[in-house]
């Protein structure tokens, strides 16, 4: 063992399991493990996991990236600091009127978000800057000393600040946030956090980043303390990039969808090594036990700008991951109306559903025991034997109540959670104006097997891929993401403005990004940068993201015709931002695949059961997925197990293992 | 009628999903902040006989309103429609609600070699002019004549052909033709985008599963509220309440309703309400049946499916030439945003006496219009601000109301700060929670809020609000909220403004809007 190839990990904290995913570069091997997460101090199973993992190995180097779900659960749970907020006067509840919509219809007991500011820690200063960066009233510093005095009575451990139009003139902002630091605040700045303009957005950005860092970062100078010298930490943020702790102490907002993100990055590196050579196109479907997160590759990740999580708008570039309420513990039902609905509520781990042996709820799951689908004892590779008898019982009750066959009733169970699922990847793909049947379903949560093929059907989806790592394919995204910054700044220029004046400006970004990532510890060649402008027609108020090359007002054009159908090229354009990413590229450990060989998958055959598809019982064969050798070949009807995931064939369905292990299942009809 | 119970809750989520996409390709490819910020817009769909069969949700006084609006498509073209039309109309007596609202009907047939007619899409949206007398088309007027363009039902695209004459005409006599053109494309797209969604359908599925699934998706809906109202006390149940004026006479306008609810049938009686009025404050029939829409389907829970069902065991008595029937040639233009917010307040003060524990004390019961319109501070060109603001809700047995916050028959977002004042010669001095106004109870209503905009160019600011005099009511012993505010200062003086009409303003001067709170419930002594 050498110490000039540290080792590189991936973790990722789940609320279950911390997955560890260990990639030795030396010996070019990969290997991944589970321990029990430790909820109440999530550092305590990552520093388990990190012992075994070095408790043979003279050398103590690595490089870790991890998910962390830290600053997750300090919002979603209000366990943030105790955060102030400094406005502009006038403005001081912009917080709380938010857009001043209701976020339910049809719902007369109006119920908001509780914004994470109360009004008596919203504080006020004398300012004004206009549109176009003009003062119209300058600040004046003989407020601080009033201001200082009614924050610290208010008992505040964060400050946000964000005034109107800083982005354009960040002063003010600056001015505040020096006397506030020196007076011992963590402060969280619009102007350096989103200097976009749309106040609302842009204060929630801040606050939310105040909120949250405080306890991200008392959770990371823990794990630090604990690491070793040779150990060099990084943390997942929610636009797939790494970022070092130091970094994500200022910004605990880039991290809010830390874990979720590392599935999206699997998903690409699985996909990338899977075929070099094709445009990457795929449908990410990750179905768990509560609830699924779809995402879409289109040779590059998508970004949303527009995101909102737990009600608080988080408008700094994230993967774009739409979650819906459908998962195995999803719960059927009947309503008054006589419809059968499933989810969104969910048994949960307790009592789960009704095989679990517990409770004598019907779910999904229970849906696919009555249907054969699950094999009971095989069930996490024989760890947990379900109780086929308590799931027929379950869905027997809801029959009764329809006058149904039970079997009827499980098989409408699956088809209304497709449906809603089938919703849920639309939503990503067609309503995004992409069309999903030139992609492929790459499905890695545990109850997504079961679910993938009939829901590429239903969608014209040719191909669905199953990975080996499907249940640690987030750990992955950790071990292989790259270190990424956004920067952006909204400018509000007109289309005519030249190539060379917009060069000129993004330089500015370009510099600071750069420095940035090298000081992540990326070498010079490996520093990429990509500017983007945010576009559109003026009067419009959505923005389409550009590449910017000479081209870009072509591009916006075709693009604007893409997206919505028709585009109007005399029209008068406005710049609203300038975007720069800046990425330290990770160079992924190489995957070594294997030759094919006999298709005949019989070493892996199981045994023939009844699996129910549309009416009666049809014989399928089932094969232990770890028994499979690449190049077997199955034809539908057939259920592959493994551990951590069950894969469903219907009579149509072809499928086989590749190289490096990967199930394809083409799609049949 | 029978129906699989899996495969309506399937089609449920198909059919959303249509009028959700719709929206999204609208809302994304609009021009107008009204439309984009705002989202005062809806998509849906329709079965052939005009029968609303989802919506995506999004403004509540569009519901019970489209299917009248593709009612009078057919009523029109009758058996002369075709592939690839469009029908285009505001008429508020023939399918509209208010001239802004601008609703364009597709119908969608069969790609078959003959055609069968599968049912229609539509999409409507408010937009910032239509024309009339005063920027923003809501002017304090007296006719219908007075209040912008008046389209009735003509198509605006023959099988896939637009009539550049019509669509000339409509933009020669609009303020800001560019951007209604480009809102205008952005409806037929999302109206194409719908009809290519339920030809996928059928594709997939077969014509005749789609008419079944929309039919039982309505008996669903139907059944639901059928049980809704057999838990509902048998009784007739009555209430009223008054719109402060008509913004010429500044008499009180008296809306009445009696509920009365028998077995698994309700009848809603508007016979007593005012006469129609001078001023623009009367209602269409369409707006008094999406307020009975809107409070059936509140009681119903929150994910059943929005759809014409909801309407069909609830019959509505609106006597023509009242302020909740009106007739041609009356101003309407406050009808829409504000009689029909009277109208819910009526409604559930009635439902109060048969269901307490279910309705909240009145909500602000208003939605704050205000318009001003000007050229810009280049001098080319004019603009066209439109804005409704938030105020507080009624609270509940159980719950406080909330604060700066839309209620009943809107739900459109704010125009931020930052986007109005890089858009509009105006400045944004102070948007803040209202606070204390509203009403006391063992549960309080929720605050109202302030908006004080300051000019920069000469201009004209048109005001329509309501209760400014007659407060938000409290219920079971709460008080009622605070009337609204509105208010002109220029230099050193401030003078309180009507709730409706139109000011001159000249640069500098400031607007304050502070807007009424939700009533109170329960008595605090107690």
């Amino acid at each position: 063992m050498t110490a000039s190839f540290p080792l590189r990990i991936g973790i990722d904290i789940g609320g279950t399991f911390t997955d560890f995913v260990v990639y030795d570069p030396s010996t070019q091997q990969i290997e991944t493990f589970k321990i029990l997460s430790t909820p109440s101090n999530p550092a305590l199973a990552v520093l388990e996991g990190l012992n075994q993992i070095f408790s043979d190995r003279s050398d103590r180097q690595a490089t870790i990236v991890h998910g962390s779900t830290v600053a997750t659960n300090a919002l979603l749970e209000y366990k943030g600091a105790q955060t102030a907020l400094v406005s502009t006067t006038g403005f001081k509840d912009i917080l709380q009127i938010g857009r001043q919509n209701r976020p339910s219809l049809y719902d007369l007991k109006v119920s908001l978000p509780e914004p994470l500011v109360p009004a008596d820690m919203r504080f006020e200063v004398d300012e004004r800057v206009l549109h176009t960066g003009e003062v119209l009233q300058a600040l004046d510093s003989a407020q601080f000393q009033t201001l200082i005095n009614e924050i610290k009575a208010s008992g505040a451990e964060a400050v946000a600040i964000c005034l109107l139009f800083s982005f354009l003139y960040p002063e003010h902002e600056q001015m505040i946030a020096k006397s506030l630091r020196e007076a011992g605040y963590f402060v969280s700045v619009s102007s350096e956090i989103l200097p976009e303009f749309r106040e609302y957005e842009r204060c929630s950005t801040t606050v939310v980043n105040a909120y949250v860092s405080p306890v991200l970062g008392k959770y990371l100078t823990y794990l630090e303390d604990k690491l070793e010298p040779g150990m060099r930490l990084s943390v997942m943020q929610s636009n797939g990039g790494a970022i070092q702790p130091a970094e994500a102490r200022q910004a605990g907002v880039r991290c809010i969808l830390s874990g979720p993100a590392g599935g999206v990055v699997g998903c690409e590196y699985i996909g990338r090594s899977i075929n070099r050579d094709a445009a990457l196109r795929l449908i990410g479907f990750d179905m768990g036990g509560t609830s699924t997160d779809v995402s879409l590759i289109d040779g590059a990740r998508q970004i949303t700008t527009e995101a909102v999580v737990s009600g608080h708008p988080i408008h700094l570039p994230m993967l774009d991951i739409h979650t819906i309420g459908a998962g195995g513990g999803s719960i059927a039902r009947v309503d008054p109306g006589g419809a059968l609905r499933v989810g969104p509520e969910s048994t949960g781990a307790d009592p789960g559903p009704a095989c679990y042996g517990k409770g004598d709820i019907p779910t999904i799951t229970d849906a696919n025991v009555v249907l054969g689908r699950l094999a009971p004892e095989l069930f996490l590779g024989g760890k947990m034997q379900l109780d086929a008898q308590r799931s027929w019982h379950a869905v027997e009750k809801i029959a009764i109540e329809l006058d149904m066959e039970t079997t009827q009733v499980a098989l409408g169970i699956i088809q209304v959670a497709n449906a809603h699922m089938e919703r849920a990847l639309r939503v990503i793909s067609v309503e995004r104006g992409w069309d999903p049947r030139v992609f492929s379903l790459l499905s890695f949560g545990g109850a997504g097997g079961l679910h993938a093929a009939d829901l590429a059907r239903g969608l014209g989806i040719p191909r669905v891929l199953v990975p080996p790592v499907a249940s640690t394919l987030s750990a992955y995204g950790m071990l292989v993401a790259d270190v990424i910054k956004d920067y952006s700044q909204t400018v509000m220029l007109p289309g005519g403005t030249t190539f060379q004046q917009l060069s000129f400006l993004l330089a500015e970004l370009a510099h600071r990004g750069t420095a940035e990532v090298l000081a992540e510890g990326v070498a010079d060649e490996d520093v990429q940068l990509e500017h983007s402008l945010d576009m559109r027609y003026r009067g419009q108020s959505y923005e389409l993201n550009i590449p910017f090359t000479p081209t870009f007002l072509a591009t916006f054009h075709q693009q604007h015709q893409a997206t919505y159908g028709y585009a109007k090229p005399e029209a008068k354009i406005e710049i609203v931002n300038l975007r720069l990413r800046a990425i330290g590229k990770n160079t992924p450990p190489p995957m070594h695949g294997q030759p094919l060989g006999n298709p005949n998958p019989q070493q892996a055959y199981l045994d023939t059961r009844d699996v129910i598809f549309h009416t009666d019982a049809t014989p399928t064969p089932f094969y232990q997925a770890e028994s499979l050798h690449p190049g077997n070949r199955l034809q539908g009807p057939a259920v592959v197990v493994r551990s951590d995931t069950t894969i469903l064939l219907s009579p149509s369905d072809q499928a086989w293992m590749d190289g490096l292990e990967n199930i394809i299942i083409e799609v049949g009809a | 009628m029978s129906y699989d119970p899996i495969r309506l809750e399937i089609f449920k989520h198909l059919f959303a999903s249509i009028a959700e996409e719709m929206g999204t390709v609208l809302r994304k490819s609009s021009y107008s902040p009204n439309i984009k910020e705002r989202r005062d817009y809806s998509c849906a769909v329709f079965d052939a006989q005009a029968q609303m069969i989802a919506q995506a949700a999004h403004i509540p006084v569009h519901l019970g309103s489209m299917p009248l609006s593709v009612q009078a498509a057919i009523q029109q073209f009758k058996n002369d429609l075709q592939p690839g039309d469009a029908v285009i109309l505001n008429d508020p007596f023939r399918g509209g609600t208010h001239l802004p609202d601008i609703t364009i009907v597709s119908p969608v047939f069969s790609s078959d070699y003959s055609p069968v007619l599968l049912g229609f899409v539509a999409s409507r949206a408010h937009h910032a002019d239509v024309g009339g007398m005063t920027p923003g088309s809501m002017p304090v007027g007296r006719e219908l004549f007075q209040e912008g363009l008046i389209i009735p039902p003509v198509k605006l695209v023959h099988a896939g052909t637009t009539d550049q004459a019509i669509l000339e005409l409509i933009l020669a006599n609009v303020r800001t033709p560019e951007e209604r053109l480009g809102d205008l494309l952005a409806q037929l797209a999302a109206n194409q985008r719908g009809t290519e969604r339920l030809l996928d359908m059928v594709k997939r599925y077969g014509r005749e599963e789609i008419h079944t699934s929309m039919q039982a998706l309505l008996a669903y809906t139907e059944r639901m509220t059928r049980n809704l109202i057999t838990s509902l006390p048998d009784g007739t149940f009555t209430f009223s309440d008054c719109l402060d004026d008509d913004g010429i006479t500044g008499q009180p306008v008296p809306i009445c309703v009696a509920i009365t609810v028998q077995g698994d049938h309700a009848t809603v009686d508007f016979s007593g309400s005012a006469p129609q009025q001078q001023g623009n404050i009367n209602a269409v029939y369409a707006i008094t049946l999406s307020a009975v829409y809107y409070v059936f389907r509140c009681l119903l829970g929150l994910d059943v499916p929005n759809n014409s069902g909801c309407l069909a065991p609830v019959e509505m008595i609106a006597p023509e030439g009242t302020v909740v029937n009106a007739l041609p040639p009356a101003a309407v233009a406050g009808g829409n945003v504000e009689t029909s917010q009277r109208i819910v307040d009526v409604l559930l003060g009635a439902l109060a006496q048969a269901c307490p524990e279910l309705i909240p004390a009145a909500s602000q019961g208003t939605m704050n219009n205000i318009t001003i319109g000007g050229p810009l501070l280049s001098g080319r060109g004019s603009f066209t601000y439109y804005e409704t603001l938030a105020g507080g809700t009624g609270a509940t047995q159980d719950q406080d109301g909330a604060s700066a916050v839309h209620s009943h028959m809107t739900n459109t977002l704010n125009t931020p700060v930052e986007a109005l004042e890089y858009t509009y010669p105006l400045r944004v001095l102070r948007y803040e929670v209202r606070r204390g106004s509203g009403g006391l109870g063992r549960k309080r209503g929720g605050d109202g809020l302030r908006r004080d905009l300051q000019v920069l160019v000469n201009c004209q600011a048109t005001l329509l609000t309501e209760r400014r005099s007659h407060q938000p009511y409290g219920l079971n012993g709460g008080e009622p909220g605070q009337r609204g505010l509105n208010s002109l200062s220029r230099g050193e003086e401030t003078i309180l403004l009507k709730g409706k009409g139109t000011v001159e303003m000249q640069p500098g001067d400031i607007i304050s809007i502070q807007t009424p709170g939700g009533g109170g419930y329960g008595s605090i002594k107690s």
